[in-house]
């Protein structure tokens, strides 16, 4: 299982079992803790509907009460080709 | 004493002196060295010197390096108990004087090129960055450092602080104002030809290598470094770009910058004590190689309420920077100071009222400066008012500053994202809107009739009577006055 963070400005951007593309960090311990991906992904308030879970944050920095189970779907790679 | 020639000297000096601690005990990089730097700085506390980091063997901390004037003076290589104008003095004396160019030394007399990491061994990760503050938007790798640029045409180098988040294991992205040189150099050059800049982070750099990196000044900051230093600041060359670094700097960070690709930045703790900029897509930078000393300190500066280098030395810099400029334009200003306690929003200046609209003068050129999108408040006493002395200033303020004629409001100037009582639309776009206190006597009142006569004991009694009751004090059944 793994622990991820979200932030948002509204917890309403997180629309349950849709395709969503997000920017979230790992809270797993370890030296690479707070290091984000950007992802396609499916969000759900049943905590147990997927394995890994999320943690919300809003627009300063406040932790939301809310709590979201999460399934990564895959890696989004938005860097331009030219970088890569 | 001479000044400090690296971040370890400095160090060294701060424990001497008592005012660094040296911190043995095991130390979290999540959240607990933020709080005790934060701690320090407001308790104007020793600074600490954190030498066992949780997860990372072999590095270190340094926080709140210049969050006291006693460390300023150390930093200078003065007395630490030097009084504030006499540091102001120094500084103003220093950067004066004629600039002291860099010199270049040999990788091999580098300590920065102590260890160096390239390509699939680059990561980010390696380095204890911290997570300063509780709910940050990222661990932020620069928060005490100098984000080192040449411009493509000019050639002249840029060092600005600006303050850089770790995105992953190679990317960070940073707050750079679209008015800074930076900023700049960017939108004027690289934007429109989709070209990469290439740039160098130095962390742990000798404090006055820093107190370049975030002055206001028109001198490039190598010079300004050796001009305050009284000596050639030591640089050595890149590993991956043309771009020259502090060699005694603790890590070195080289890369590039993206000029069309962003990633999202903060919240994070800011100088005004809040977290106010919103979370946005910021500039971008890729690492590509990263070098550090043996047993590497970063240093950390924790912005939040005062007081703190964002509000201390940058106070101190900004005002003196406008004493400068003022000056240069032939206004008889008596000093400018910036409170810290301000977080370097109001500049006081002092001045002799010679002739009409001196104050309107004052803030036009202040508020229309490189350094005008910083502050927002100019409030002009007259010379016999002490600048220091906020008791007096406020008196000033509250007394003579005429609510219809004396406040003067400028809209739709530059601002930053980081004002609190700025709308949302402001901080998007660096909205600023500034206000001038004119807190002058008008030169067309009649100065016997109808300038009131300000009633002190210093203003009113005669000297004799003064030394008397000066001299009687204690006779009259008073303690000592310190
Ligand atoms: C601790 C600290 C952090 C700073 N962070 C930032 C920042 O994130 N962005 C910024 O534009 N200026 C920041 N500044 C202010 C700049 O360092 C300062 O404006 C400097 O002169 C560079 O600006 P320039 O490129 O306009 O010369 C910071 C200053 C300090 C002391």
């Amino acid at each position: 299982m793994n622990q991820w963070e979200v932030f948002v400005n509204d917890v309403k951007e997180l629309v349950e079992d849709t395709d969503l593309e997000l920017t979230i960090r790992t809270l797993n311990p370890g030296m690479h803790k707070f290091t984000y991906k950007r992802v396609r992904c499916s969000v759900s308030a049943d905590l147990k509907k997927h394995a890994d879970q999320l943690q919300v944050r809003l627009g300063r920095g406040q932790l939301s009460g809310s709590r979201f189970s999460i399934k990564v779907l895959d890696e989004v790679q938005r860097m331009p080709s030219k970088y890569l | 004493m001479a000044a400090p020639r690296s971040n370890r000297e400095f160090i060294d000096a701060c424990v001497r002196s008592g005012d660094a601690v040296r911190i043995q005990q095991e130390v979290d990089w999540e959240n607990e060295a933020g709080a005790i730097v934060r701690r320090a700085c407001e308790l104007a506390a020793p600074a600490p010197f954190m030498e066992k980091i949780k997860d990372y063997p072999g590095f270190s901390y340094f926080g709140a390096p210049l969050s006291t004037y006693r460390r300023m003076a150390i930093s200078l290589g003065m007395d630490p108990n030097s009084t504030l104008p006499e540091i102001g003095r120094e500084y103003l004396k220093r950067t004066n004087s004629e600039p002291i160019p860099p010199v270049l030394v040999d990788r091999k007399d580098a300590p920065c090129k102590e260890n160096v990491l390239k390509g699939a061994d680059v990561d980010l990760c390696k380095l204890p960055v911290p997570l300063v503050h509780e709910g940050d938007g990222g661990r932020y790798v620069g928060t005490w450092h100098a984000v080192v640029t040449k411009h493509p045409v000019r050639g002249d180098v840029n060092w600005g602080m600006y303050r850089q988040m770790m995105f992953d294991s190679r990317t960070m992205c940073g707050a750079v104002f679209p008015f800074s040189d930076l900023g700049k150099a960017l939108s004027e050059y690289y934007l429109p030809r989709g070209e990469t800049c290439p740039f160098a982070t130095a962390i742990g750099l000798s404090p006055l290598a820093a107190m370049a990196a975030c002055a206001p000044s028109p001198i490039p900051e190598p010079e300004l470094t050796g001009m305050l230093a009284g000596e050639p600041v030591k640089l050595v060359k890149c590993e991956t770009n043309d771009l020259e670094v502090p060699a005694d700097a603790e890590i070195i960070l080289e890369g590039e910058i993206f000029p069309d690709y962003k990633v999202e930045e903060g919240p994070f703790g800011e100088y005004t004590g809040y977290r106010t900029s919103p979370r946005d897509f910021r500039v971008t930078f890729r690492v590509n190689c990263i070098t550090f000393r043996n047993n590497a300190t970063m240093t950390i500066s924790n912005m939040g309420v005062p007081q703190d280098e964002g509000q201390l030395l940058r106070s101190f810099s900004l005002g003196l920077e406008l004493e400068k400029l003022l000056k240069s334009q032939g206004i008889p200003v008596t000093g400018v100071y910036m409170h810290p306690r301000s977080t370097h929003h109001m500049m006081i200046v002092g001045v002799k009222p010679t002739y009409s609209g001196i104050a309107q003068q004052i803030a036009q050129l202040a508020f229309g400066s490189k350094l005008g999108p910083w502050f927002h408040m100019v409030m002009v006493v007259d010379d016999k008012t002490d600048i220091y002395n906020w008791d007096e200033v406020y008196h000033a303020f509250c007394t003579r500053c005429h609510p219809a004629n004396g406040i003067h409001i400028y809209k739709n100037t530059t601002g930053t994202p980081l004002y609190p009582f700025a709308t949302p639309h402001e901080r998007k776009y660096s909205i600023g809107s500034k206000v001038l206190f004119d807190c002058l006597w008008p030169v067309d009142w009649d100065p016997i009739n109808d300038v009131p006569t300000l009633v002190s004991f210093k203003n009113v009694y005669p000297k004799e009577i003064q030394d008397k009751v000066l001299a009687n004090w204690t006779a009259y059944g008073y303690p000592p006055v310190k």
